[in-house]
């Protein structure tokens, strides 16, 4: 099971906390939440990874398909504190250059 | 949705026998054009006629724990007959469809529940109900599908007279919906199945001094793999995509990447075929909201030349003669994330004796590490001397380990 979690730094930016298995179970709950995040003002959006022990090809699609939804409502989607595992697939499919992986959700939340 | 009609509404009274329970919902007449309808839908399920399975066993016996009734049942309701795909406390299997309570459950889309046949004049000469050790108790939920096609009910009944309060109907309708998932789950993977195993290769092309073999192996989720390989005059094209998703989207998506492919592939190199590919590809993964993640290739036979593009598959290697593994590495992202990305083709050879191997990501659901994987995956590459015997191995390891996503394997050898 998986706990998502979002808590709105400011107007225009939210962090979702994902602690457990992202797969196909949990990746359509991350999408909704991820959109719902962006159609409230919320574009700017960094998902903390620190709790997620796996992660698949839904989970990827998950975060790919909300990064293409922030993007056109004028922001971006980042990730944070990647674990290995998570680190891996990214690296695996080449989706680190598409959604560079952030050392901490600090770091991340910073520049836009 | 009518199901989720609050049943707690409406209690049983007591003193009076049979009670519909969606009082706000006109029963259905009895409109011929609308049960044709519910007969193709049941039909569409492909569940008439089936052996017995657990998932519909556990749902039937965890009913009749819970309610202490006799028996209980999942009741498929056809064109002239009532057919039982589960069932405990009873022998009976079919029967006529107008000595059905059941029949009478799915006319509404709530609840039926008969507190005593005897007295009710649709049930009292029904042969179940007459003389010693009838029915004197039925409750039967619809089992809805597809939007609004009542197929049959999950029901309970019982030769003793009985009861069932607020709470009690809550649970039946709860369990009711189980039941409806598992049916339309199956269909849902039945149709993505046949859709999956139609996009593969039947038979593998026949090429001096190269093996050639391929397999992809179902999980309790379809999901979008294939693979495919096809002579491109001398030439071999191999292809293994991984369409992002499960299940019939997934599958329609995989149809539409292959055949893109299979068309841009046949007068192209794997480059320029796989960035064609993508550009036509574009608009439809944008709109789907999905990614593909392929790996496309080229064999030349005779010089053992092996070009090949890898977006974001990243999971295929050559095993040497000796032994060594080269990892053939992933260069670009996967088709559907990037607008307007270009591939480029890399280049490595296949030599005698050497063995060319690629997964879909289903194999790493088996082990704790990508590289736990590989390690498993060479094993078997090092252990076997054909190509079909390897892509067999990895097909039995799959079915003897708990399977969430499915496994394609293609392998491709040069013998000594």
């Amino acid at each position: 099971m998986m706990d998502i979690e979002r808590s709105d730094i400011d107007p225009a930016m939210a962090v979702i906390r994902c602690r457990g298995r992202l797969n196909m179970v949990a990746a359509p709950a991350l999408r909704a939440c991820i959109e719902q995040s962006v159609d409230e003002g919320h574009t700017r959006v960094v998902v903390d990874l620190a709790r997620t022990s796996f992660i698949d090809s839904s989970g990827l699609g998950s975060l790919i398909g909300g990064l293409k939804k922030a993007r056109q409502a004028g922001g971006s989607l980042r990730i944070a504190e990647a674990t290995d595992q998570v680190l891996n697939v990214l690296r695996l499919t080449n989706l680190d250059r598409v959604l560079r992986p952030h050392v901490t959700v600090e770091e991340a939340s910073r520049g836009w | 949705m009518s199901l989720d009609a609050p049943v707690s509404a409406a209690a049983v009274p007591i003193g009076q026998p049979t009670v519909h329970l969606s009082l706000n919902s006109a029963i259905r007449g009895e409109d011929d054009g609308d049960d044709r309808a519910r007969v193709r839908a049941l039909s569409s399920l492909h569940i008439l006629d089936t052996a017995p399975e657990e998932r519909f066993d556990l749902i039937v016996r965890l009913a009749q724990r819970i309610f202490g009734v006799s028996s209980a049942a999942v009741s498929l309701i056809d064109e002239d007959r009532q057919w039982l795909k589960s069932k405990v406390g009873t022998d009976f299997v079919q029967g006529p469809r107008s000595q059905a309570f059941c029949d009478h459950t799915i006319r509404g889309p709530g609840p039926l529940v008969v507190l005593d046949p005897r007295h009710d004049e649709r049930f009292r000469f029904n042969p179940a109900v007459v003389g010693a050790g009838g029915v004197r108790f039925y409750a039967g939920y619809p089992l809805t599908v597809f939007g609004d096609h009542r197929v049959g009910a999950l029901c309970l009944w019982d030769t003793e007279p009985r009861e069932l309060d607020d709470a009690e109907l809550i649970l039946l309708r709860d369990l009711a919906h189980w039941v409806e998932r598992e049916l339309v789950s199956d269909a849902e993977l039945g149709r993505a199945a046949v859709v999956q195993q139609s996009l593969l290769p039947k038979l593998a092309p026949v090429i001096p001094g190269v093996e050639v073999a391929g397999g992809c192996f179902p999980a309790r989720e379809v999901g979008g793999d294939f693979f495919d390989y096809y002579l491109i005059g001398s030439d071999l094209q191999v292809t293994i995509a991984d369409v992002m998703g499960k299940g019939i989207s997934a599958a329609i998506v995989a149809a539409g990447v292959r055949a893109v492919l299979r068309g841009s592939t046949r007068f192209n190199d794997v480059a320029t075929a796989v960035n064609r590919a993508a550009l036509s590809l574009e608009e439809d993964l944008t709109e789907t909201s999905t990614f593909v993640t392929l790996f496309s290739a080229r064999l030349a036979p005779d010089t053992g030349r092996f070009t090949y593009v890898d977006a974001g598959h990243g999971l295929s290697a050559v095993v040497r003669r000796s032994g060594a593994l080269d990892q053939l590495a992933s260069v670009g992202p996967p088709l559907g994330v990037v607008p307007g990305q270009v591939w480029y083709e890399q280049e490595t050879d296949l030599g005698p004796g050497d063995t060319f191997i690629s997964v879909s990501d289903g194999w790493l659901d088996y082990f704790d590490s990508v590289q736990q994987a590989a390690t498993a995956a060479v094993g078997i590459v090092r252990s076997l001397s054909s190509a079909q015997g390897i892509v067999d191995a990895m097909g039995r390891f799959s079915a003897e380990h708990l399977a969430t996503d499915d496994l394609t394997v293609v392998v491709l050898r040069k013998p000594r």
